[in-house]
């Protein structure tokens, strides 16, 4: 053996050193080792050569082009016109080489799939390469070609590579599988017939690709995971982090369609199974592992177990800050359901300022649900900061924010309007007039609603009953520059305007509305439109409650008659409308022309009450503008973080009434094993016994998750030797080196199976 | 779950690498870029952009799409799916792949990877498969299959015989998938067989304005570096375990066994790579945390789970109709060790300008004899104004234990100011370990020598000072 091995060195060797001697001589002058690749970059007129050097007989040449080749590619060119010269040389002996040509075929071999027909002999001789590597990768070309007639072609070297004796190519082999189905559904039955006996295989790598395999092809036969179904969740420790997540999923949906739901204390065995398996991984490094387990705590167990998803979930936060703007979307949907979960953790959801702004409002929504009454001190306080935020958005936000507290919990609404009217003060325009939308909101909800309970215990202090709050709203019209919450002002003066106190104004009006009206007469001409239609709504209004004053009749025309020549014909309309409606209360000529009073021409004249009923109370309910409309979808999928349709199907199904038999899962893994065969290396294994060979676990350590069951457990190393073992019948010579050094690697740690090595 | 492919962007926004998008149309690829441009000068400030874009659909028939992106180094690298996928698992892979890259090239730069675009090819070729799906990511794997650019290697290739690559080239042993560890290389041989463990633990911390702190946490990574021959299988058990929680492990932790006893138990993959992560938790409150018992306060559980910030700050600052002034001063509680290249930094707000400071050191002794050393950054710290960023920034090389310094200063606003009402402060600390985690031993098995072992601590900190 070491013969062969130092033959094979100084064979190398001598190779190498006439390698070196000839090139250097020839290309001495060409030396550019420090500059690296990227001198391919650069734009020259050496393209012309290129297929020169294919053609030629030094691997270097071909090396140089095929460099060239994939440079222009990333450059964006199209470089598939030397797909003939660069097909021939899929069958190089050099390994790089052979690499970049493969890198090359993989891109191109879509768009010349005649011609690559003609190398299929070479993909189908590589097939049976020595290197792992090389089969794989002729399988992965191999499948690219997306040509139907050779579609059982592809399919007979799918079958070949799933029984491959190395994991990486049965991989390939599952991941070829989705495209070979996009090629030619005709293959369905054999294609399925390839998934059912990779599911079966004993190796945890393959297993994950194999998930995928199924999902695209055969997503609706979970049937044939009945009998895989104990082994796959035991294994998935095993399983690399990408593989965990796709059968993870897979497994979820396993049990949400075949599985009865599980209720408190009830159970089932299956269920709880997966859960356990589950559980571990959270301990995941990789973040999408993670919140696949949460998937299946949440979607699978019962709501005592949603609880375990917190921590997990907050860990992903500190992950990095685009992590943490995904995460932060699924708590929030959380936490729409229950938010109970994570209010003890509130602290966990401060806003930093160099949060991203997305990040800051998901964070501030997350808040207003934890705040409860053992927290709602401390948010509030959180909300009040957030509104000196530098961002117009978060600002907006945090206040809106505010006023909801004030909303759902009447404990703190003095408080919040307190902040709300310390804040119309503010000397930013943002601040302002978000403040004052949310206080039109809230003085509205609370005046609308007849049962105002929350409102007895406001109206004790006199700085925030509903009315002083319009009053001081009123007052500071001035300041208010937003022109959405001038609007607001002026309608919400407007509206809650009839008094039935004496004051030194107009009689039945409060006393601060004539001033407003007064003031926003002044400016009509400059204001926006939006403006506009209010201060016509408020002249209006006033001029129904109180028809007999002189002065406000006189401000009243004087606005009529500047909205009848608006250039804003919706201002125009409103103005004739109001015109006419007032027209049978009996105002002053400056309001109403005589025309219009005189004009009978039968149409309905309504009388003072009944104008008061369609200007004050035509409107009812208070209707929150900022609805966040959630779409139906399940936790971890696109659209949640868009908040857009991504036209997936993310939902999951609903539980079974009952679920499917479980002694249908019952394998023979879960029987006792039968006494350890003796023979365990000589001879080819009986094909019972292979079955029944130990799983790989990657762990070996003591107590296996399935319970009563005598599992025999090995770690990789142990797996691979028999395998190795196995395949060595077959295969003498290279196979018997590398057993021999895995066996003296061995290691000897805690052994929950000595007996079973004393066996061999 | 699948990601549709990759593109990697230069800092212009040109792409200089991108995966093959097989089962898109040519147009999809670029239709993210566009997208992600478009994005970029929308931000209100640089670089705070939506890390998830939504691509509107190119046609009727097309299906909308996302565009997950990362920054790397002077590059970005964007990551478009579509359908159900957890735009997580899009970011999963992005860190995986960069750390790839990281691996391979050290820092990232598009001129790195320019000069080496052919092995940034083979190694998209092996990380992806064109449906989408990630292959092999571990780098102990990957350097067998894909060689990483070395002198060495350059000359051969020049030189056109590279012995490595030249297909069936002798020993059975080192070629690729021969090992039967995923994570871990075969046959590795090193003289001096040395492992080091790096305790690396970040303080993330807010502190309102009366200088209390609302939230505190400490977040560690074991860094690792190993230089094992053979297999060994090592067991590494703390005296202190009980002070982390919320532990996420490489791959090669055995699971149960930390469950069991919490030691960790691994096989360990060659060269550097993160062992685990943990929270620190300095009480035991930290059970009663977690089945959340309904009598304990929140309150009263986040004040006793608080982590004493090393330092105290006291802002003063003045808010006029046209500009602002500040003053702050920063004194270190610790009592033995120097903060280290601290920096902190405040957003100004649009607008702001004429900027005019003054850092100093404040206490006593130090500020009489400053006169003569005045010029030295190290004595005064230094401030400067990154314009792009609006943002002030203050540096000072080295804290000493109870040392007090001051940044005085002022600015104009074109609009009312509106700085951000916070101070980021970032400091190292140099062999210092929040939590007092202690190695006990780590025994090595499976293997007969001995290796050298090293362990050390390294703290930072990230807190945010309201005022």
């Amino acid at each position: 053996m070491s013969a062969e091995y130092l033959n094979t060195i100084s064979e190398n060797a001598s190779r190498l050193g006439m390698r070196l001697q000839e090139s250097f001589s020839e290309h001495t002058r060409e030396l550019a080792i420090t500059r690296g690749s990227s001198l391919y970059l650069e734009p020259d007129d050496k393209e012309k050569n290129v297929r020169k050097q294919l053609d030629s007989s030094s691997d270097r040449e071909k090396l140089d082009a095929m460099k060239r080749l994939i440079a222009l590619i990333s450059k964006g060119r199209n470089v598939s016109e030397y797909f003939a010269q660069v097909v021939k040389n899929v069958a190089s002996q050099n390994l790089e080489l052979r690499k970049l040509v493969y890198i090359y075929l993989l891109r191109y071999a879509e768009h010349e799939p005649d011609l690559a027909l003609l190398s299929i002999n070479t993909f189908q001789k590589d097939l049976s390469d020595s290197n792992p590597l090389i089969r794989a990768m002729a399988l992965r070309v191999l499948s690219g070609i997306k040509v139907p007639m050779i579609g059982s072609i592809v399919v007979l070297a799918i079958k070949k590579c799933a029984a491959d004796m190395s994991p990486y190519v049965r991989k390939a082999a599952a991941l070829a599988i989705p495209k070979c189905y996009d090629l030619d559904t005709s293959h369905l039955p054999a294609l399925i017939g390839i998934i059912s006996s990779l599911l079966r295989d004993r190796s945890p790598l393959s297993i994950g690709s194999v998930a995928v395999a199924f999902e695209t092809v055969c997503p609706t036969r979970l049937d044939m995971l009945h009998q895989q179904y104990r082994r796959l969740c035991r294994v998935l420790v095993d399983v690399d982090e990408w593989g965990q997540i796709n059968l993870l999923n897979l497994l979820l949906r396993y049990v949400r369609t075949m599985l009865p739901r599980p209720m408190e204390e009830e159970i089932d065995p299956d269920v709880k199974f997966l859960l356990t398996s589950a559980e571990p991984l959270f301990q995941s490094r990789n973040p999408a592992v993670v919140f696949a387990v949460t998937r299946v705590l949440y979607y699978a167990g019962p709501p005592s177990h949603h609880s375990r998803i917190v921590q997990p979930l907050l860990r992903l936060q500190h992950i990095s800050k685009e992590v943490e703007r995904v995460v932060l979307a699924y708590i929030l949907a959380v936490s729409r359901t229950t938010p109970s979960l994570f209010s003890h953790f509130y602290p966990h959801f401060l806003l930093r300022t160099d949060d991203l702004r997305q990040v800051k409002q998901d964070k501030i929504k997350v808040l207003l649900l934890l705040a409860n009454h053992d927290t709602h001190q401390a948010i509030l306080r959180e909300f009040i900061d957030y509104a000196d935020d530098p961002d117009d958005e978060v600002v907006s936000d945090a206040v809106r924010a505010i006023g909801k507290c004030a909303h759902s919990m009447p404990d703190c609404t003095p408080q919040c309007l307190t902040a709300l009217i310390t804040m119309i003060k503010n000397h930013r325009d943002s601040v302002v007039s978000s403040a004052v939308l949310v206080l039109k909101y809230l003085v509205q909800a609370q005046l609308s609603s007849s049962s105002s309970s929350s409102f007895v215990a406001v109206a004790a202090a006199p700085q925030q009953s509903p009315l002083s709050i319009i009053s001081s709203l009123a007052r500071r019209i001035d300041d208010i520059r937003h022109a959405h919450a001038r609007a607001c002002v002026i309608w919400l003066v407007g509206q809650y305007s009839a008094s039935s106190e004496v004051s030194t104004g107009p009689a039945g009006i409060v006393e601060w509305a004539p001033d407003l009206l007064r003031k926003s007469a002044k400016g009509f001409a400059a204001e926006p439109s939006l403006v506009k239609l209010q201060i016509i709504t408020l002249a209006a209004k006033l001029l129904v409650l109180c028809p007999t004053d002189q002065t406000l009749s006189l401000i009243g025309g004087y606005v009529f008659s500047l909205a009848k020549y608006d250039l804003n014909y919706d201002v125009r309309d409103r103005a004739r409308m109001m015109i006419s409606l007032l027209s049978g209360i009996g105002l002053s000529e400056a309001v109403v022309p005589k025309d219009l009073k005189q004009d009978d021409r039968g149409s309905v004249v309504l009388r003072r009450e009944q104008v008061r009923v369609v200007l004050f109370e035509g409107k009812f309910g208070v209707v929150d503008t900022q609805n966040d409309s959630d779409l139906n979808v399940a936790l971890g999928s696109l659209g949640m973080i868009t908040h857009k349709p991504m036209h997936g199907d993310s939902l999951l199904p609903d539980w079974l009434e009952r679920g499917v038999e479980s002694s249908l899962r019952d394998t023979e893994d879960d029987m006792p094993a039968p006494p350890p065969p003796t023979n365990f290396s000589s001879a080819p294994l009986p094909q019972k016994a292979r079955s029944l060979a130990s799983p790989v676990v990657l762990t070996p350590s003591g107590g296996s998750p399935s319970g009563g069951s005598k599992l025999q457990l090995t770690d990789l190393d142990k797996f691979y030797e028999e395998e190795d073992q196995d395949e060595s019948d077959g295969d003498e010579g290279e196979e018997q080196e590398e057993t021999s050094t895995t066996e003296s690697s061995e290691d000897d740690s805690e052994d929950s199976d000595s007996e079973d090595r004393q066996g061999h | 779950m699948a990601i549709d492919g990759l593109i990697i962007l230069d800092n212009t926004g040109r792409p200089i690498i991108q995966s093959g998008f097989r089962s898109k149309s040519i147009a999809y690829p670029l239709l993210h870029v566009d997208a992600f441009n478009n994005a970029l000068p929308k931000s209100q400030r640089p670089g705070d952009i939506d890390p998830v874009i939504y691509v509107p659909p190119y046609s009727v028939a097309d299906s909308p799409s996302a565009c997950c992106h990362v920054e790397c180094g002077d590059m970005r690298i964007l990551c478009p799916v579509s359908g159900d996928v957890d735009p997580l698992f899009a970011f999963a892979f992005l860190q995986t792949f960069t750390d790839i890259l990281r691996e391979y090239f050290g820092a990232l730069s598009a001129a790195t990877l320019k000069d080496n675009f052919d092995v940034v090819y083979q190694l998209l070729e092996e990380t992806l498969d064109s449906g989408g799906h990630p292959l092999t990511t571990s780098p102990n794997a990957l350097r067998d299959i894909v060689l990483p650019p070395s002198l060495l290697s350059k000359l051969l290739s020049v030189a056109g015989a590279n012995i490595n690559s030249t297909i069936n080239s002798g020993s059975s042993i080192g070629g690729p998938f021969s090992s039967p560890i995923p994570w871990r290389k075969a046959g590795l041989k090193y003289n001096s067989n040395e492992i080091y463990f790096d305790m690396e633990e970040q303080l993330k911390a807010i502190v309102n304005k009366h200088g209390t702190t609302l939230t505190s946490s400490v977040w560690g990574k074991i860094a690792t570096n190993a230089k094992l021959s053979g297999t060994p299988d090592c067991l590494l058990t703390f005296t202190n375990s009980h002070v982390i929680t919320d532990c996420a492990f490489h791959p090669c932790v055995r699971l149960q066994r930390w469950k069991r006893d919490r030691s960790l138990s691994f096989v360990p993959p060659d060269g550097h790579f993160t062992l685990a992560e943990y929270r620190f938790t300095p009480s035991t409150s930290a059970t009663s945390a977690r089945f959340m018992s309904a009598g304990a306060t929140p309150v009263a559980l986040s004040a006793k789970e608080n982590i004493p910030i090393p330092f105290i700050l006291k802002p003063t600052v003045e808010l006029t109709e046209s500009g602002v002034s500040f003053e702050f001063k920063l004194t270190s509680r610790m009592s033995s060790q120097a903060l280290e290249s601290l920096v902190a930094e405040m957003y100004l707000g649009e607008g702001a300008g004429a900027l005019k400071c003054v850092a100093s050191r404040d206490d006593g002794g130090n500020a009489w004899k400053g006169k003569s050393e005045a010029s030295s950054v190290s004595a005064t710290g230094s401030w400067s104004f990154d314009s792009k960023k609006m943002v002030v920034r203050w540096e000072i090389p080295v804290v000493p234990p109870s040392s007090v310094w001051k940044l005085q200063g002022s600015y104009t606003s074109t609009s009312a100011p509106r700085p951000a009402h916070a101070l980021q402060v970032r400091f190292d600390i140099a062999s210092y370990t929040f939590s007092a985690l202690k190695v006990d031993q780590l025994k090595v098995t499976g293997e007969v020598y001995k290796p050298y072992k090293g362990v050390r601590g390294k703290a930072s900190g990230n807190v945010e000072w309201r005022w």
